[in-house]
């Protein structure tokens, strides 16, 4: 592409008024550069005023010299053009006012004494961006080879059958796979389920036979039953998929990646590649490798994972108080298929069981958690079952001891007409021991809401177990994935297959593989049903995206990928490794093969490089190091007191619009830092600070989100591996006689905007008690 | 730690407290706004969630036996405020009801009195047996005089001969009705309902006690009935005064009509008491002409009642916001029956309507026959009962 440059500044939202724009069109023109100004960019005359540049073939990479990034980008959008964001509206002229900058007069623009931190700063950004343009190409999208629309999914219950009408529905080819010999999953066991309609207080017949009818009408869905998926291999779009029936082992049963106490050798040394290979092939014998595709798997375009749960078993030591081991003391799973097979009866001697305790909580300590895995699922299945022990007897008694009730949304009517019949009786209270009495039950429960220390003489216990995600015990997923068949950092998410539940529901932490139900979180079958139709379209745009070259989430529509200049790979591993998502595998050399259909793009990999060969498009390492270079440093040459200067890393997507709200509310921080958007501060490489530092910056902060339990990080682990590295840098720093504190990391949240002037403003004083750079001027 | 307390649900209770008026029960969801809003609930002790609690789990034993019910005057805040509608203030009512059912001997009569099947016997019966003594004094007086003076002769120096009255008047209400056979009708159906409320209290005492020391409601731990009735000598002027039944915010103008009936009742007791020491020691006889000061307070005290009990029915009428139970409206009827043919009765006196009075007469005396026979099973018995509890409140330092 042969670059036109042009730069485009608006005088509009207070730019102008705050400015001094001759010597801003100074900059471009210096270089060269046509700079054109418009009182209103972005309006209909403004938009135009660029395109008949585009069109007249006079410029096709231009700096935007307006407001910020995150506002107007539809607008200032043309096609076949590289496009930069220079944020003279939220980054420069809000946030600062000339009430507290004023504007220097004639005199005092030619002294070394003053200087005028705002225009410095508006300069600064209009340099950051003709050199951005500068570095960056237009991206090309990728293609897979092969590619398939085909939509997989895992779990015949009522979710993988919900997702698979969903998705036939729409048109796309469905494959149900189900472990078992036939479709219904656990809803497929149970007597009744719960309300779904007003007055929400009858039970209903099971959805299951009705859901199986429809599945088995629809000739674009095809049930394979008594098969699991030994491997999904390649990526989405073009997943190549092999079946078997579960126990069965085969040569493509997924292999496993080394443990990592086999990773060094006897003295603690890493192992290098080629060992590490050959002894994970040993560990794996008689399956293939990852990269071996299996020349008779099915192709799939996306994976819709609906494993489901299975009911936790609450045994030992810890729950002998709940007297899990006597004959009448059952989990609600198995109270339930009591229930299927008909009247309730005591599993001991098959009696009638009409006084039945409901125990929601372990109750024996000063906490009041609930099981494992409980929630308002388990709640609302103690009072579906409380119903049972009403239906089936008339004078029967069902008593319900918890520490939490929760029936969200509709079901509170459930609630409430349970709790208003005669023969249910619930406390909040923590049961402290149940013991046979005869052929009955004594239950003992303290802190109760009739006062301490009551006792129920009962003919059955139920106990609630939880719901634990498929996920917990298998990969079920079996990626051939170097980073392993399942999902790597699941412990963050309590097992269950999520990659950030509150801004991605349905993602896992593996592109094209789309959680839906129990295995996501503990849910109705209801809300399954309902939660199947969002991983259903999820896969659907995911095969939509691979099919156009782009990213699925969350930067949607991104048609970069990571390009690796191969020549200097040194094996490292790096990428491989820290990818949150397993886009990258590497071969028995640990040379690393990208599947950009299973990238999202976060840059980690760029971050990790050490020999910084990973490059996007349009996010490169020379693209932000250029930008830092960009930066003035005035020094002592310039001025008498010249200012310090700041480089800030922001993570776009939390820390950067956070940014922007703090322009928009016009509160003030240190115009002397200049802030560079980044995808995330997983993709933030050492080197651009370490440029920073070295060209005379003062110091560099890196802003990201939080992580940890309360994390925030779109990609997982970004914010993470950036604090991690940013301590290594101290190291590095000491060697030159740097104080470490010159680089700073901290998290944000999104809505703590408010904390952001501070935050900055701490860190510059901080760095200005130490003194200016020493490398400044150098 | 306290004793392990076995919860004994007993869905009959919860159908009877239902059908006594407290249908909402099991609508509780423990949130305590009722013990807010509650005048009388103790710093920490949540009533009356603890009594709702133990009202929807059917805890016969807990209520029924807790003194705190008798208490509660109904004043509806928390019915009020309740988010859910349980109306904690009618449950109570019910469950004082049934705790009335469960103290009366003999239970059938308990029953009936809360019945409304049963009424048509309530009244019939009462009236069956005024018409067969109306009949009898006015149509065998002179037999009558015979037998009186064979069973009686001289005794109480010669005066208990039959139809003495007063004279003077035109009308005698002994000439339709003896003098004799009401006494004879009103002593023991009283006597009746005094021993049912003694046996009642022998247990009902006993019981409150053991249930405030084994909910912590008390400082006490035996029971001493010598203080015990001290406390209730204390009480008394915070009755005569209403300053609980003031505190209630809903029902504020409930307190006044109360008050009326009460101080009627006084009235009308002391009336009654005087005549019948002075008919059987003075030998004097009635009506008393409208000068006397016993027939000023008997006019004052019937008005007050008619007044009264006509306030209570207006507002039960004009609220929608009460629950209107058969045992309210029964007790109701009665009350306001009595007092309006006992004024209506005297004003025909006066007015010289022989027969119009005699027949408001009789339907005065089926009045106060339901009155005394049913007063330890309606909802009357909550003089009694609320007394009690009141006094034995004082005595243990309820908390």
């Amino acid at each position: 592409m042969d670059k036109k440059y042009g730069v485009y500044i608006c005088t509009g939202c207070g730019i102008g008024d705050t400015l001094d724009m001759e010597a801003l069109v100074d900059v471009p023109d210096e270089e060269g550069v046509n700079c054109t100004t418009h009182p209103f960019l972005c309006s209909k005359e403004g938009v135009a005023l660029i395109q008949k540049d585009v069109d007249d073939g006079k410029v096709n990479a231009m700096v935007i010299g307006a407001c910020s990034k995150r506002v107007n980008f539809d607008v200032f959008k043309f096609d076949n053009c590289i496009v930069e964001r220079a944020n003279l509206r939220e980054g420069v002229v809000w946030p600062h006012s000339r009430e507290k900058y004023p504007a220097l007069t004639e005199d005092q623009k030619d002294d070394e004494e003053h200087f005028d931190p705002i225009q410095m700063k508006a300069e600064d950004y209009i340099k950051m961006g003709m050199i951005s343009v500068e570095k960056v190409t237009l991206p090309e999208p990728y293609k897979l080879e092969s590619f398939s629309k085909k939509i997989l999914v895992l779990g015949g219950g009522v979710t993988g059958m919900a997702a698979a009408l969903d998705a036939a529905k729409t048109g796309y080819e469905v494959t149900i796979v189900e472990k078992t010999d036939a479709l219904g999953g656990y809803a497929g066991k149970l007597r009744s389920q719960m309300p779904v309609a007003e007055p929400f207080e009858a039970l209903q017949t099971p959805v299951v036979d009705a859901m199986i009818q429809e599945v088995e009408s629809f000739s674009n869905i095809t049930v394979k039953t008594n098969t699991i998926v030994a491997r999904i291999a390649g990526q989405p779009g073009e997943f190549t998929v092999t079946f078997k029936t579960p126990g069965e082992k085969i040569a493509f049963d997924v292999p496993f990646p080394l443990p990592e106490e086999m990773l060094v050798d006897e003295t603690g040394k890493e192992l290098d590649a080629e060992t590490a290979h050959a002894k994970y092939l040993e560990y794996n014998e008689g399956r293939e490798d990852i990269l071996q595709l299996d020349p008779n798997g099915e192709l799939y375009g996306a994976v819709v994972l609906a494993a489901g749960w299975r009911p936790s078993v609450l045994e030992g030591e810890e729950f002998a108080h709940l007297g899990v081991d006597l004959a009448d003391v059952v989990s609600n799973d198995e109270f339930e298929m009591i229930a299927a097979k008909g009247k309730i009866v005591k599993p001991s001697d098959g009696k009638e069981a009409k006084n039945v305790v409901f125990i929601q909580s372990p109750g024996k300590d000063e906490d009041d958690a609930d099981f494992e895995y409980c929630g308002s699922v388990t709640s609302m299945v103690a009072l579906k079952q409380a119903k049972y022990v009403r239906n089936d007897y008339s004078d029967g008694k069902a008593y319900i001891i918890y520490q939490h009730m929760r029936t969200p949304g509709l079901q509170e009517y459930f609630y409430k007409s349970m709790q208003q019949d005669d023969g249910v009786f619930m406390t909040k209270g923590a049961v402290t021991e149940v013991v046979a009495q005869g052929d009955a039950l004594a239950v003992t429960a303290t802190d109760t809401l009739l006062g301490d220390n009551i006792a129920i003489k009962a003919d059955m216990v139920v106990v609630a177990g939880g719901m634990v995600p498929a996920t917990k015990d298998d990969p079920i997923i079996n990626l051939a994935y170097r980073q392993g068949p399942g999902f790597r950092d699941n412990d963050i998410f309590g097992q269950y297959a999520d990659s950030n539940y509150i801004c991605f529901p349905y993602e896992t932490q593996r592109t094209g593989v789309y959680a839906a139900g129990t295995i996501r979180r503990a849910m109705t079958i209801e809300e399954s049903i309902e939660d199947a139709t969002g991983a259903a379209l999820k896969a659907i745009q995911c095969i939509e995206s691979a099919n156009r070259g782009m990213a699925v989430h969350p930067r949607s529509g991104d048609m970069t990928y990571p390009d690796f200049f191969f020549q200097r790979c040194t094996q490292c591993k790096r990428c491989t490794v820290e990818c949150p998502f397993g886009a990258l595998d590497d071969d028995e050399k640990g040379t690393p093969k990208i599947n950009p259909t299973r990238c999202r793009r976060c840059g980690t990999c760029m971050g990790a490089c050490p020999e910084r060969i990973i490059t996007f498009a349009d996010y490169t390492i020379d693209s932000i190091g250029s930008q830092v270079k960009a930066i003035g440093v005035p020094s002592e040459d310039d001025y008498d007191e010249p200012p310090f200067r700041f480089l800030a890393l922001v993570c776009e997507n939390d820390a950067f619009p956070a940014l922007d709200m703090v322009g928009m509310n016009r509160m003030d921080y240190s115009p002397n830092v200049r802030f560079i958007p980044v995808r995330c501060l997983g993709s933030v490489n050492t080197i651009w600070i370490k440029d920073a530092l070295a060209q005379g910056l003062d110091g560099a902060i890196l802003i990201g989100c939080k992580h940890g339990d309360d994390y925030q990080c779109h990609f997982m682990k970004g914010s993470e591996l950036a604090e991690v590295r940013v301590k290594k840098i101290g190291d590095a720093l000491a060697s030159l006689a740097l104080e470490e504190e010159r680089v700073a990391f901290e998290e944000i949240a999104i809505d703590e905007y408010d904390k952001l002037p501070g935050i900055i403003n701490a860190f510059v004083e901080k760095v200005e008690e130490m003194g200016p750079n020493p490398f400044k001027g150098f | 730690m306290t004793e392990k307390y076995l919860a004994q649900p007993d869905l009959g209770f919860i159908a009877q407290v239902k059908g006594l008026g407290g249908d909402t029960l099991k609508k509780c969801y423990q949130c305590a706004t009722c013990s807010v809003a509650c005048p009388i609930a103790p710093e920490n002790s949540p009533f009356p969630r603890k009594e709702m609690i133990a009202a929807s789990w059917g805890l016969k034993d807990k209520l029924i036996a807790n003194g705190d019910i008798w208490l509660c005057h109904n004043c509806g805040d928390c019915t009020d405020l309740c988010p859910r509608g349980a109306a904690p203030g009618d449950v109570l009512a019910a469950v004082r009801s049934a705790a009335i059912i469960e103290y009366a001997t003999p239970k059938a009569l308990a029953k009936a009195v809360n019945d409304p099947k049963k009424l048509p016997f309530l009244i019939g019966i009462p009236a069956i047996w005024v018409a067969l003594l109306a009949f009898i004094t006015m149509n065998y007086g002179d037999t009558m005089t015979k037998i009186f003076n064979v069973l009686f002769g001289d005794a109480l120096w010669g005066r208990l001969h039959w139809n003495a009255h007063g004279g003077g008047h035109a009308i005698s209400h002994s000439n339709f009705f003896s003098t004799w056979f009401v006494d004879m009708t009103m002593i023991p159906t009283a006597t009746f309902a005094v021993i049912v409320f003694l046996l009642a209290l022998k247990r009902f005492i006993v019981d409150i006690h053991a249930n405030a020391v084994a909910e912590g409601k008390t400082d006490k731990t035996t029971l001493n009935y010598k203080e015990l009735f001290q406390a209730l000598i204390r009480v008394i002027p915070t009755v005569l005064k209403h300053d609980k039944f003031n505190e209630c915010e809903t029902n504020k103008d409930r307190a006044t009509p109360h008050m009326m009936v009460l101080y009627g009742f006084i009235g009308l007791f002391t009336v009654t008491s005087v005549c019948f020491l002075m008919m059987y020691l003075g030998g004097y006889y009635g009506p008393y002409p409208q000068l006397n000061p016993i027939k000023w307070l008997a006019n004052i005290a019937g008005v007050s009642l008619v007044i009264g009990s006509g306030l209570m029915i207006k507002n039960r009428l004009s609220n929608k916001d009460t629950l209107n139970t058969y045992k309210d409206w029964f007790i109701l009827g009665i009350v306001f029956t009595l007092g309006l043919t006992g004024m209506l009765t005297e004003m025909a006196r006066l007015a010289h309507l022989e027969y119009i009075s005699y027949a408001l007469y009789y339907l005065h005396l089926i009045a106060i026959i339901n009155l005394f026979a049913f007063l330890p099973f309606s909802k009357m018995a909550h003089l009694v009962y609320r007394l009690t509890a009141m006094a034995y409140a004082e005595y243990g330092n309820r908390k």
